[in-house]
This record gives C-alpha cells, sequence and structure tokens, in this order.
C-alpha cells in the first residue's frame, strides 16, 4: 500500500530523526521539568498572592498619562514592536502630533505642557555612552471631559505613531498600568477556577500544547521540504511522472504519510505527558482523555498546516525557500504575541499561546476564536495541498519546472 | 597559477551558487532596525540585538557550502576533476567566514555610531557565536548531505538555545546577553572543530 511505503520513507528520513530529537529535548527540558512537582492550593498564611490584572480605567488613565509624559519629555519611548528592546525617539513632525494628543488629554495648550516639563523631576541618568535626561511624572491626570472610549482612541493613535508594540498599545494598556495584588480569597479562587473545572489534566494539557506548539510552527517544515524535494536530489521524478497514479492521489498520500508519522512522536510525548501527570497527580480526580483530545485539536492543524505550506512553497520554489518563509512565519507569530502569555489566542494567529496551568477563565474568553483558528488551518491546509497537486500536475506534464532564482533556467540567472 | 585558478573557483561559485545567500544575509541585517534598537544601549542591552542577529547570518552563508555538490551527478563530475574539492570547500568556508565577520562589523560599526556600547570583547564574542552556528550548519548539511539539514540542527539550536540559555553552559550563543563579560573561547574552538569535522566527513564519505 503507498500511504505505509510513504510512511515508511518519511520514518526512515534523518530529518525526521532530527525532528525526534528535537521535540523530544524540547518536550523534557521545558514542559516535563515544569510540571514534575505538583500544584498545591493558596495556603491562607502567604505573604504574596502575586498580582492580577484588572481594567480600572482610573489606575490605567492615571498611569498612562503619567508615563507618557516621561517619555514624551525625554522623547525616548520604550517599544518591543517584535518582542525585542526599542528605543524610538521622534521627529519633529511625530513629536508635534503627540503633543496635540497630550493636550487633548489633560485639557492643555502647548505652553501649559511646557510648564509641566519645567516643574517635572529630572534624573540625569547614565546609559552607554551618553547621558539622558529622564522626566519622572507622577501627578499628571487626565482631563474629566475624555472619556475612557476616547483615552483608549488616542493611546492607540500614540501607539501608531510609535510603529507598535509601546506601552500605551490598547490590548496592553491594563498589563502594563492596572496590576493589583492578589488576596487570598482571589488566589484560592484561581486556583478553584483553573484547576476544579476541568480538573489538574485540562491545566497540564494547555501548558502541554503551548510548548509543543512552539517547535510545531517550524520544524515540520524541514521534513516535508526535503521529502517533496527528495525525488529530484535521487533523480527519481521522471520515473515517478511516469507512474499511472493521479497527481492529487499521490501528493495526498504524501501529505496524509508525513503528517501521521510526524504527529506519532508528538503522540509519544502526549503519553509520557499523561503518565507523568497520573504519577504526580495520584488520588486526584483527573480527566485524562484531555490529555489527548486536547492536544491533538490544538497541534494536529498546526503540523497539517506548516507541512502543507512546506510542500507547497518547496513544488513551487525550493527547500530553501520553504524553510525561510515558513521561519519567518514562525517567528512573526512567536514575536508579535501580546505581553501576556495566557488566553493569547487570536482568530487567524498560527500558535495559540497560554504558558500558565491557571488563568482557565482567559482561555475560555477566547475559546470561541480558538475553535475558529484551529478549524480554519485545518481547512487552508487541504487548500494549500490541493495547490501543491496542482503544481506537481502541471510540472508532471512539463507545462511548468518549477521557479528557480540561479542556476540552469534561473530567473536571476545572468545569461552570456 | 594553481592559487588563481582556485581563486577563479571560489569566485564564480560565490556567484552564481550563493549570491542569494548573501543578499538574504543583507537582507536580514537591514530589516533589523524594524525589530531591534540600536541606539543607546548599555553593553549588555547591545549583546541582545548583536548576539541575536550574528548567528542567524553565520548560519545562513556558513550552512549551504556544500550545496552545490548535493545533486548526485553533479558531485560525481566534481570528483572527476584535478582540483581537490576538500580544497575547495574548505575556501568557500573561508570566503563564507569572511562575510560573516563583515557583516557582523558593519553591524557592531553601525550600533557603535548610534551610541551604543559594543565593546572589542563583546564583538568577539558575537563573532565566536555567529561561526559556531554556522559551523553546526555547515558539519550536519555535510553528514547529512543536505543543506536542509543543517539549516534544520542550525535553528532549532538557536531557539533551543533561547529557552535553555545558561543551562547550554560554554555553548549558550548569547554570552554578554546573558550576563558573561568574556570572551567564550569555547564557541571558537566549536567552530573549528566542527569545520574540520565536516571536511573530513565530506573527504571520505563513500
Amino acid at each position: 500500500m503507498l500511504f505505509l511505503k510513504e510512511c515508511k520513507k518519511v520514518a526512515r528520513s534523518l530529518t525526521f530523526w532530527i525532528y525526534c530529537i528535537i521535540l523530544a529535548l524540547m518536550f523534557f527540558t521545558n514542559y516535563y521539568s515544569d510540571v514534575r512537582y505538583g500544584e498545591s492550593r493558596p495556603s491562607a498564611y502567604e505573604q504574596d498572592y502575586g498580582t492580577k490584572v484588572v481594567e480600572d480605567p482610573d489606575l490605567i488613565m492615571d498611569g498612562a498619562i503619567n508615563s507618557l509624559m516621561g517619555e514624551f519629555a525625554s522623547n525616548r519611548y520604550i517599544c518591543y514592536p517584535f518582542g525585542f528592546y526599542k528605543a524610538v525617539s521622534l521627529k519633529d513632525n511625530d513629536r508635534n502630533e503627540v503633543e496635540k494628543l497630550i493636550q487633548e488629554l489633560t485639557g492643555t495648550d502647548h505652553e501649559g505642557i511646557s510648564e509641566f516639563m519645567d516643574e517635572a523631576q529630572v534624573n540625569y541618568v547614565e546609559h552607554a555612552l551618553s547621558t539622558y535626561p529622564e522626566y519622572v511624572f507622577n501627578t499628571m491626570i487626565v482631563d474629566k471631559n475624555v472619556s475612557y472610549e476616547r483615552f483608549k482612541e488616542i493611546m492607540g493613535e500614540i501607539d501608531d505613531i510609535l510603529g507598535g508594540g509601546s506601552l500605551y498599545a490598547v490590548d496592553s494598556l491594563a498589563f502594563n498600568f492596572s496590576r493589583v495584588p492578589m488576596t487570598y480569597e482571589e488566589a484560592l479562587k484561581e486556583y478553584e477556577d483553573s484547576i476544579t473545572a476541568d480538573t489538574m489534566t485540562g491545566a497540564l494539557s494547555r501548558l502541554f500544547c503551548d510548548y509543543t506548539g512552539i517547535d510545531l510552527a517550524l520544524i515540520p517544515v524541514f521534513v516535508a521540504a526535503a521529502f517533496t524535494a527528495a525525488d529530484r536530489r535521487r533523480r527519481m521524478t521522471e520515473l515517478v511522472y511516469s507512474r499511472k497514479i493521479s497527481s492529487l492521489r499521490l501528493t495526498f498520500t504524501r501529505y496524509a504519510a508525513l503528517v501521521t508519522t510526524m504527529f506519532i512522536p508528538v503522540l509519544i510525548t502526549m503519553i509520557i505527558a499523561a503518565v507523568q501527570a497520573s504519577v504526580v497527580y495520584s488520588g486526584e480526580e483527573l480527566k485524562m482523555h484531555l490529555m489527548f483530545t486536547t492536544p491533538t485539536f490544538w497541534l494536529l492543524p498546526e503540523i497539517m498546516v506548516v507541512t502543507a505550506v512546506g510542500m507547497l512553497v518547496t513544488e513551487i520554489f525550493s527547500a530553501g525557500v520553504a524553510v525561510a518563509v515558513q521561519g519567518v512565519w514562525a517567528f512573526i507569530s512567536l514575536m508579535s504575541g501580546s505581553n501576556e502569555l495566557y488566553g493569547d489566542i487570536t482568530k487567524f494567529g498560527l500558535m495559540c499561546r497560554h504558558n500558565t496551568l491557571y488563568h482557565r477563565s482567559a482561555f475560555m474568553e477566547t475559546y470561541n476564536d480558538f475553535v475558529f483558528n484551529r478549524i480554519f488551518y485545518m481547512i487552508l491546509a487541504l487548500v494549500l495541498v490541493c495547490a501543491a497537486a496542482f503544481i506537481y500536475n502541471l510540472k508532471r506534464g512539463g507545462r511548468f519546472n518549477g521557479i528557480r532564482l540561479f542556476g540552469k533556467g534561473g530567473i536571476l540567472r545572468r545569461k552570456a | 597559477m594553481v592559487s588563481g585558478c582556485l581563486a577563479k573557483v571560489v569566485f564564480s561559485d560565490a556567484k552564481h551558487n550563493f549570491l542569494i545567500h548573501y543578499l538574504a544575509a543583507v537582507l536580514l541585517l537591514l530589516a533589523a532596525p524594524i525589530v531591534f534598537g540600536f541606539s543607546g544601549l548599555d553593553e549588555r542591552m547591545a549583546a541582545m540585538p548583536m548576539e541575536m542577529i550574528s548567528p542567524v547570518i553565520g548560519m545562513i552563508l556558513m550552512t549551504p557550502v556544500f550545496m552545490p555538490e548535493q545533486n548526485e551527478s553533479i558531485y560525481d563530475v566534481v570528483k572527476s576533476k584535478k582540483t581537490s574539492h576538500t580544497l575547495v570547500c574548505f575556501l568557500r568556508i573561508i570566503l563564507s567566514a569572511a562575510i560573516t565577520a563583515l557583516l557582523v562589523s558593519a553591524l557592531a560599526l553601525y550600533m557603535r555610531s548610534s551610541d551604543s556600547q559594543v565593546t572589542a570583547r563583546l564583538f568577539v564574542s558575537t563573532l565566536g557565536s555567529a561561526l559556531a552556528l554556522g559551523a553546526l550548519g555547515t558539519f550536519f548539511a555535510a553528514v547529512g548531505d543536505n543543506a536542509v539539514i543543517g539549516y534544520m540542527v542550525s535553528v532549532s539550536y538557536l531557539v533551543m538555545d533561547l529557552f535553555m540559555r545558561t543551562k547550554l553552559k560554554k555553548f549558550d550563543l548569547f554570552t554578554f546577553t546573558d550576563g558573561g563579560t568574556k570572551v567564550n573561547p569555547w564557541l571558537f574552538a566549536a567552530a573549528a572543530v566542527l569545520v574540520l569535522a565536516a571536511l573530513i566527513w565530506r573527504k571520505y564519505r563513500k
């Protein structure tokens, strides 16, 4: 049977074994070591129960306006556009735009802003090769005529001027300016909401998917690209082209073999995670099926779409381009997530992030997006494989030879 | 005469086989300011963009050195020639390492001109990270006879290092970002050993 033959070919490839080793290494060094010890119920005698993010308009507006005034006065805004530190200094035009927005927020004019800056406390901070003035504001308040909705609109505009990823990004306002200490009762409720509702395995399965999802956003593309390019490397292309089988059937059989074979190591890590959960939480009620159903629905679409991208781009261009395309997509998806690593799920994001055993409510708030996202990527994967079959058929019929940048027939090759 | 011939081979190689990799590395360097901030950083903050971008440049440039002969027909032809294939590969590696050093220097100079504290020790340490990751890609591309395998291992090592950091001890690519203040000679040693092993493997493989 062709499917089993293709599965064996995948399983015998070096890229697949490297895939298994990477998956195992990441599993044991991240997830497995993180959940080695059981989570315990919060005690009434602890001094610190951590903080929680609340959307308190007064706290957010006070914190944001003072921070914004400080950064505006120094003309040095701290941003994390792709998760990395970036200090942004604005040119005059943009600075004037920000000043106008601050004037609206504070209900003052240019002279008023200048006065505020003159009265501010200034610390000179030695940083790298220079010394920067750091303005500290504590008493600024937002004008009463500015509603919270308008305030958020203005923050959004300022974030756009700064190029995104600033402290004033609307989605991050509560996270940056409205954190309050948790009480014992709140910590206990958080524990019970997260752990009791779908037992500990629900929380563990979400954390497992978060870690494994990071690997699966990239490494399947290597296996898929190398497998798709193997015919050409082994000089088997013409031989395969001459076979009776249809291009659609051949492409789908190979795709199914790739996805099935690459899912097996994931399944093995699921089994290890389930055994670990039953040992660590022995004696507690656990819904063991969650250790399999959640990861399958969460991770399988990711393997499917990344494999499909690898096959399609390799058919059109080459294995190297497929790796580059998927590498960029995975990097952007990983780094453009929100500050909070939990409940970070959007309709079209490749990775769904929930890097905690807690905050089940944040996950449930985005549950509809999560379901939509996974079904969307499953369908997209099938569409991409159909496109790969179409391209394969064109190549088979001699109507298309793939796009090459260099080498024989390359579009960038210099003609003699 | 022989050296002139070798220079021609390497130049021709660079033009026909590796130009796209050079372009990709330059593109990465030009796109870096979109992601990272380069101005007014102290040594540790400056280490983050330096130690993040440079290894990727090393990986892009050094991994594909055996790629032109990945096709078995071409390899058979190359083996039949008088010029030593191992020597040609060695020169390609030297050229890739030199271009890596050039691009890392350009990044360091740009950051220095932007008022960042890129010290000599940070620069040398970063170069070690770039060469080590590039050499890792070179080695696995040689063993797997496929540049994709080289990229797979080196990208995975970089991602793993992002999570494990100092747990990788002497082979942590982010020496200064993780608080180190000395050049890590182990990375240079690893790069040399991996390149040598790759060349030996290529020479004596069946």
